[in-house]
């Protein structure tokens, strides 16, 4: 029954997140079945944990159960009934020589073993603690988080303000299987990673026009150790790597978009920047990232109007969160002391040591090989390409970075270093696949791009 | 200038070559590494607590320690600082204790006595060291494991 559960639960996420994807590429005469499977997940999971939130308000037990599995299905049929009325058809993407068939066998293979290997290991700290923890307490309460734990000094431990998207994807996961199991729960990680890679060949083959770059570096993604081998990556049920997710997804669209001025491709980054904030609180950083780069393509495009439609989504989820934190009032808990011109004047001596701990993280080889010694390389080529979304990705890696090590200015901890070594390793997570994909584009350079290196 | 399209042909092919010969035997070692299942509901957390304490389904044989507490009352942990170990005992107690109300305290070994006398028995069910020695005129001790002692709080006591 426990299995059962789980397939139906997995099934009821696929369905919703697949029916809003057909939605949006409904008009297109030809819908990428691959590209309509990856979103399916990522908003699937959106749908899911936003309506168990939203409902879980006025609720509980098996009829939010029932109401959310309703709107999965709402979602499926509407998205489906869209497609056949416009009459599309779906098309899946074929490897067109030989190596292609490898490449796509390996990547296949390659996420194979790590849905395996998932179930290998124990939930680590955060995924426990952090995660997993509200997702059973959110069950054992009928399917919302009790207030009192939101104002509970003895819990602060489990950061109560951190955001629900991957708790409620694991309570929905328990709502069917009809208990917390810790085992099977494992099983949204590898998914995420499942998505990453096909989603981060087909971004670089639609802004390279190269298929076996993109199958190439999609083989490459899951030899970076920290992947698989190290605290933040798949295995050990954290939020860093589903948030590297929306973010190449968001990265990607946004960058399409600028090249074509489809208006599908902004409403799918608008859909994938909303939910970075509601995965992790560092999803702020990011949205705030991408709202900025969006401004600068779209001022040189002259989209403005539209990007800021598809800003909407996402300030109002931040919104909407911090509103709900004040209403459960929730116990004023940080990591980071309140930002101010006094405290960034007297702890501007750390930027020293901030950049030094960075460097060495970037260069711990036992995380990421010389990983990032290629994304490096990578951003000289797209900075020297001079090309506007090139140039914006390599943006999108080097401004996260740089804001994520600056925020330990204002650490709270006794040991600002400590804080710093403890976390970096999976907030530079956070921007790997984009690195990847800058990657991607810096390999399937054209000859005239590389002249001018 | 086509020797630049090889130059580029061959930065990236070293790169790659150097990026899986390192990468290779450290991701092959975390596919080999460890054992599937068990598929049990709190397969995390009774790993951790076996490993750390040694109690055996300690998701179940700790609450039902707690129950015997009574409903009431909060139930103080001691842990201690500079031992993250301790630390996380004292957080997976805070988790498997859950509805009851906890305060977890980080102590050094000298500062048990004076955090134990603001206790107000009539608030706190139970007293928990994690990896701390309780002090030892401290009575009616029940030690769960070699690391995790449980102390009932009645109205005499403490």
């Amino acid at each position: 029954m426990t299995v059962l559960g789980l397939i139906a639960a997995l099934f009821t996420i696929f369905i919703a997140g697949f029916g809003a994807a057909l939605l949006i590429f409904s008009r297109l005469e030809r819908i990428n079945l691959i590209e309509c499977a990856c979103l399916g997940w990522l908003f699937g999971g959106g749908i899911v944990s936003l309506l168990l939130w939203v409902c879980g308000i006025f609720c509980s037990g098996l009829l939010l159960q029932a109401i959310v599995t309703l709107g999965c299905l709402l979602f499926g049929i509407v998205g489906w009934r869209a497609k056949r009325q416009s009459k599309a058809k779906f098309h899946l993407p074929k490897p067109a020589d030989a190596a292609e068939w490898i490449l796509g066998g390996i990547i296949a293979v390659q996420i194979l073993i790590l849905i395996f290997i998932s179930f290998k290991h124990t939930l680590g700290w955060d995924g426990l603690l952090n995660w997993e923890l509200k997702a059973r307490y959110a069950f054992q309460n009928g399917g919302t988080i009790p207030a009192t734990y939101y104002s509970s000094a003895g819990r602060l431990f489990s950061h109560p303000e951190y955001p629900l998207g991957i708790p409620f994807t694991e309570l929905w996961l328990y709502l069917w299987m009809g208990e917390p199991n810790q085992f099977w729960v494992k099983i949204i990680f590898p998914l995420f990673y499942a998505v990453c890679a096909p989603l981060l060949a087909m971004f670089v083959v639609r802004l390279s026009a190269k298929r076996r770059a993109g199958l190439l570096i999609a083989a490459l993604l899951p030899f970076v150790p920290a992947i698989s081998a190290s605290q933040g990556g798949i295995v050990v049920g954290y939020a860093d790597i589903p948030l590297s997710v929306f973010y190449l997804a968001a990265v990607g669209y946004l960058l399409l978009w600028s090249r074509t001025d489809d208006s599908r491709f902004l409403i799918v980054f608008a859909a994938c920047s909303a939910l970075l904030p509601w995965i992790k609180s560092e999803g702020i950083i990011l949205w705030g990232v991408l709202v900025l780069l969006g401004f600068v393509l779209a001022l040189v495009r002259r989209r403005l109007v539209q990007l800021a439609a598809s800003i909407a989504p996402g300030a109002i989820l931040i919104f909407a969160w911090r509103v709900y934190l004040r209403v459960v009032h929730l116990l004023p808990h940080s990591d980071f002391v309140s930002p101010s011109f006094t405290m960034l004047r007297n702890n501007v001596g750390r930027l020293g040591d901030i950049f030094r701990i960075l460097f060495t993280g970037l260069r711990e080889t036992s995380q990421w090989s010389i990983f990032w010694l290629m994304a490096a390389v990578a951003l000289i080529y797209l900075v020297s390409s001079r090309k506007l979304e090139r140039v914006a990705l390599a943006f999108a890696i080097i401004i996260p970075i740089s804001l994520y090590s600056l925020t330990y200015v204002f650490s709270g901890w006794p040991s600002y270093t400590a804080h710093m070594t403890s976390s970096v390793p999976r907030l530079l997570l956070h921007v790997m696949p984009a690195g990847w994909l800058a990657i991607g584009l810096a390999l399937s350079a054209a000859k005239r791009e590389i002249q001018t290196l | 200038m086509r020797w630049r399209f090889y130059l580029h042909f061959a930065l990236w092919s070293a790169l790659f070559a150097v990026f899986i010969w390192i990468s290779a035997p450290i991701v092959g070692s975390s596919v080999m590494e460890n054992r599937i299942g068990p598929a049990e509901t709190n397969a995390s957390i009774d790993t951790y607590l076996r490993a750390l304490t040694g109690i055996e389904h300690a998701s179940e044989e700790l609450p039902d320690a707690f129950r015997h507490l009574g409903r009431g009352g909060r139930i103080i942990i001691f842990v201690r600082d500079e031992n993250s170990q301790s630390k996380f005992i004292g957080m997976l107690i805070g988790y498997v204790s859950w509805p009851r109300e906890v305060q977890i305290i980080v102590v050094s070994s000298e500062a048990v006595d004076q955090e134990l006398a603001g206790i107000q028995p009539g608030l706190v069910a139970g007293v928990v060291f994690c990896s701390v020695s309780p002090p030892p005129w401290l009575q009616n001790r029940i030690r769960l494991s070699s690391k995790i002692i449980l102390v009932p709080v009645t109205e005499s006591t403490p």
